[in-house]
C-alpha cells in the first residue's frame, strides 16, 4: 500500500509474526510428535528420566504388540460401523429435512424451523441423565442402535442443509414442477446434486464428531465388545496405565483415519467450521 | 401431478412466483406440499424431539422424584433441589466448572484472536500453519486426554523442561492444585486452532475499504486492531464466546479419564456433568441427578444470555 512500510521497521514485525506462529505451531505438534516418539520405543526406554526424543532401537513392532495385548480391531470395526451408521443417518435425514424447511412452503414449517434450531441449546452432556433413562427404557443400552440413535439426526446438519437449499434458484423447481416432477424426485434429481459440498462437509464432520465421541458409548457399552476405539483405549490406559508405547501406539493408530479425512479433504473441514463452530 | 398444479409453487424463502390460483387445483398442491413437507422433515425432527427436547422436559419432571433406578419412584416435591444445595460437592462442582470456564473461554478467544490476526498478514507458509494449530481439533478428547496425562506425568516431558528451565515440575495430575488446570492447558490448547479459523473467516469479511481508511487517516498497526479491527469483529467473537461458555460449562470427558471416573483428587476435577454422571452410575440418585441437570441447564442458559446482552448488538458497517 504505502512505500514507507516497506522498510526495516515492516520487515522486523514480520519476522517477529513469524518467529511467534513457528513457536505456535511447535507447540501445537509436539504433542504428536511425542506420541510417535514414546510408540516407537521400548518400554524401558520410554520410562526414563530426562526423557529421550529418538527412539533407540526403533520398535516398529509396537503397533502390531498393541492389537495382540488389546482387540483393537474389533473396537476398530465398533467404530467403524457406529460412526458410518451415523453419518450416512445424518446425511439422508438432515438434507431431507433441511429440503423440506427451505424449499417446501408448508403449514407449520417456521414452527418445526425453530423448534429444531432451538434444540442447539441443549447439548448432549447436559441431558446425559434423561437419554440414559430413555435408552434404558427402550432396552437400547448395550446395543449398536443405543450409540447411533441419540446422534442419527443433528439441528446443526438440518440448518446447514437448510442453509445450502435456500441457495439455489427457484426456476429449477418450478420447471420441474411444470413437467410433474414429484417432491422426492426433485429432491433426489435436480436439488440434490446442487448441494454436494455441503453434503461432504456435513458427512466430514459428522463422521469425526462420531468417531471422536466418547461419551455416548461410555453410557451405552458395558460389554467390551460393544466397545468403541475412544472407549476401550480409555479402559486401555486405566489397565495397563504403566505401557505408554503401547497406549500411544494405539493412539497413533486411531487418530490415523482422520488425521487422513483431515488432510484430503482440508478445505471442506475449513468450511465446516466456518460455518457451524463445530470441532 | 398435471400441469396445473403449477400454480402454488414452493418459496424457497426468497422470491414467490405470483401465478393467479384456480380454486381446487391449489387445494390440491397445497395438501401436496403438506404432505411433503411432514413427510420429510418428520423423521429427522422426531428423532431431534425424542432424543433432545424429550429428555431435557424429562429432567424436569424426574428431578421431583426420589428414585434409585431399582425401586419405585416417589414424589417428593422440591426437595432433591433442597437436599442438592445443601450437598457440599455440588458447590465444589460448581465452582470448578465456572472456574474452568472464566480461565479457559477468555483465554482461548485471545489466543484465537491473536493467532488469526498474525495468520491474517501476508506471511509465507499460511496453509502450513493453519495446518497445525487446526490439527488438535480432530483429534479426540480421549485420545488428547491420554497424550496430556503422558506429557505431563510427573516424571514426563513438561516437567523435564520445566526442570530445563530451571523450574521445579509438580505432580500436575496427582495435586489438587495442579489436577484442573492441566484440564484447561489442555482444553486451551485443543480448541484455540479451531477458533482461529473462525476468527480469520470473521477477519477476511471485513471490507478492505475500511482498513485503507484506517491507514489513511494515519492508524496504525495497534490503533487500527483496537479501534477498527476489534469491533468489527463483535459478531465473531460474541459467536465464540458463546459457544466457549457452553463448551466449557459441559466438559465432561477430560475429567472423566484424568480422575478415572472419581473426581479427584479431592474433587478438584469434579465437574458439574462429571458429578450428574456420578449420581446415575456411582451414588444410583436420579432425583439428584435430574435436580442439577435442570439447575445447569437454567445457568448455561442464562450465562449465553448475559453473552448476548454484553456482545450481542449486531455491528454496523
Amino acid at each position: 500500500m504505502v512505500g514507507s512500510r516497506r522498510g526495516w521497521s515492516y520487515r522486523l514485525s514480520r519476522g517477529i509474526f513469524l518467529l511467534i506462529l513457528s513457536l505456535g505451531a511447535v507447540v501445537m505438534l509436539i504433542p504428536f510428535a511425542w506420541t510417535l516418539s514414546t510408540a516407537l520405543k521400548p518400554l524401558s526406554l520410554s520410562l526414563v528420566f530426562p526423557p529421550v526424543w529418538w527412539p533407540h532401537p526403533f520398535v516398529w513392532k509396537n503397533f502390531v504388540a498393541v492389537f495382540r495385548r488389546v482387540p483393537l480391531a474389533h473396537w476398530f470395526i465398533n467404530s467403524a460401523i457406529v460412526a458410518g451408521a451415523v453419518t450416512l443417518g445424518n446425511l439422508v435425514l438432515d438434507a431431507l429435512a433441511g429440503y423440506a424447511l427451505a424449499r417446501i412452503d408448508f403449514k407449520g414449517r417456521t414452527w418445526l424451523y425453530v423448534g429444531t434450531l432451538a434444540m442447539m441449546m441443549v447439548p448432549f452432556q447436559s441431558v446425559m441423565l434423561p437419554v440414559y433413562l430413555l435408552l434404558r427404557q427402550l432396552g437400547l443400552l448395550n446395543t449398536y442402535w443405543g450409540m447411533i440413535l441419540p446422534t442419527l439426526v443433528s439441528s446443526m446438519g438440518i440448518f446447514l442443509m437448510r442453509q445450502a437449499f435456500l441457495n439455489l434458484p427457484q426456476e429449477l423447481d418450478d420447471a420441474a414442477i411444470i413437467d410433474g416432477c414429484g417432491r422426492l424426485r426433485m429432491f433426489f434429481q435436480i436439488s440434490l446434486p446442487q448441494v454436494t459440498p455441503t453434503l461432504l462437509t456435513l458427512a466430514l464432520l459428522t463422521f469425526v464428531g462420531a468417531w471422536n465421541n466418547f461419551l455416548l458409548p461410555l453410557l451405552v457399552a458395558n460389554q467390551p465388545h460393544l466397545w468403541t476405539l475412544q472407549l476401550g483405549i480409555v479402559e486401555f490406559q486405566s489397565q495397563y496405565a504403566t505401557d505408554w508405547p503401547l497406549l500411544m501406539a494405539a493412539s497413533f493408530l486411531i487418530t490415523l483415519p482422520v488425521a487422513v479425512l483431515f488432510l484430503v479433504f482440508q478445505r471442506w473441514f475449513v468450511r465446516g467450521i466456518v460455518m457451524t463452530g463445530i470441532k | 401431478m398435471k400441469l396445473s398444479t403449477q400454480t402454488a409453487s414452493t418459496r424457497g424463502g426468497r422470491e414467490t412466483i405470483s401465478r393467479p390460483p384456480t380454486g381446487a387445483t391449489l387445494s390440491g398442491r397445497r395438501r401436496q406440499d403438506l404432505i411433503a413437507g411432514y413427510g420429510l422433515s418428520l423423521p429427522a425432527v422426531l428423532i431431534l424431539f425424542v432424543f433432545s427436547l424429550g429428555p431435557a422436559l424429562a429432567a424436569f419432571y424426574l428431578s421431583l422424584f426420589s428414585w434409585t433406578l431399582l425401586n419405585h419412584m416417589h414424589y417428593v416435591g422440591l426437595s432433591n433441589f433442597a437436599g442438592l444445595l445443601h450437598y457440599s460437592v455440588f458447590w465444589i462442582a460448581v465452582r470448578n466448572s465456572t472456574v474452568f470456564a472464566l480461565v479457559v473461554v477468555p483465554i482461548q478467544t485471545a489466543v484465537a484472536l491473536a493467532l488469526a490476526v498474525l495468520l491474517n498478514q501476508n506471511l509465507p507458509a499460511r496453509g502450513f500453519f493453519r495446518l497445525a494449530f487446526y490439527f488438535p481439533s480432530i483429534s479426540s478428547s480421549a485420545v488428547i486426554t491420554l497424550i496430556f496425562m503422558w506429557m505431563f506425568n510427573q516424571l514426563g516431558l513438561f516437567n523435564s523442561f520445566l526442570n530445563w528451565l530451571g523450574l521445579p515440575g509438580p505432580d500436575w495430575l496427582g495435586s489438587p492444585h495442579f489436577a484442573l488446570p492441566t484440564i484447561m492447558i489442555m482444553n486451551i490448547w485443543t480448541t484455540a486452532g479451531s477458533l482461529m479459523i473462525i476468527f480469520l473467516a470473521g477477519l477476511q469479511g471485513i471490507p478492505v475499504s475500511m482498513m485503507e481508511a484506517a491507514a489513511c487517516d494515519g492508524a496504525t498497526g495497534w490503533k487500527t486492531f483496537r479501534h477498527v479491527t476489534l469491533p468489527l469483529l463483535r459478531t465473531t467473537t460474541f459467536f465464540i464466546v458463546v459457544m466457549g461458555i457452553i463448551g466449557t460449562l459441559q466438559m465432561f470427558d477430560q475429567s472423566f479419564i484424568i480422575s478415572g471416573g472419581s473426581g479427584g483428587p479431592l474433587h478438584s476435577t469434579t465437574t458439574v456433568v462429571l458429578l450428574i454422571y456420578n449420581f446415575i452410575f456411582a451414588y444410583g440418585n436420579v432425583g439428584y441427578g435430574a435436580a442439577a441437570t435442570v439447575l445447569w441447564f437454567l445457568f448455561i442458559l442464562g450465562a449465553t444470555l448475559a453473552a448476548n446482552k454484553w456482545l450481542g448488538q449486531p455491528v454496523e458497517y
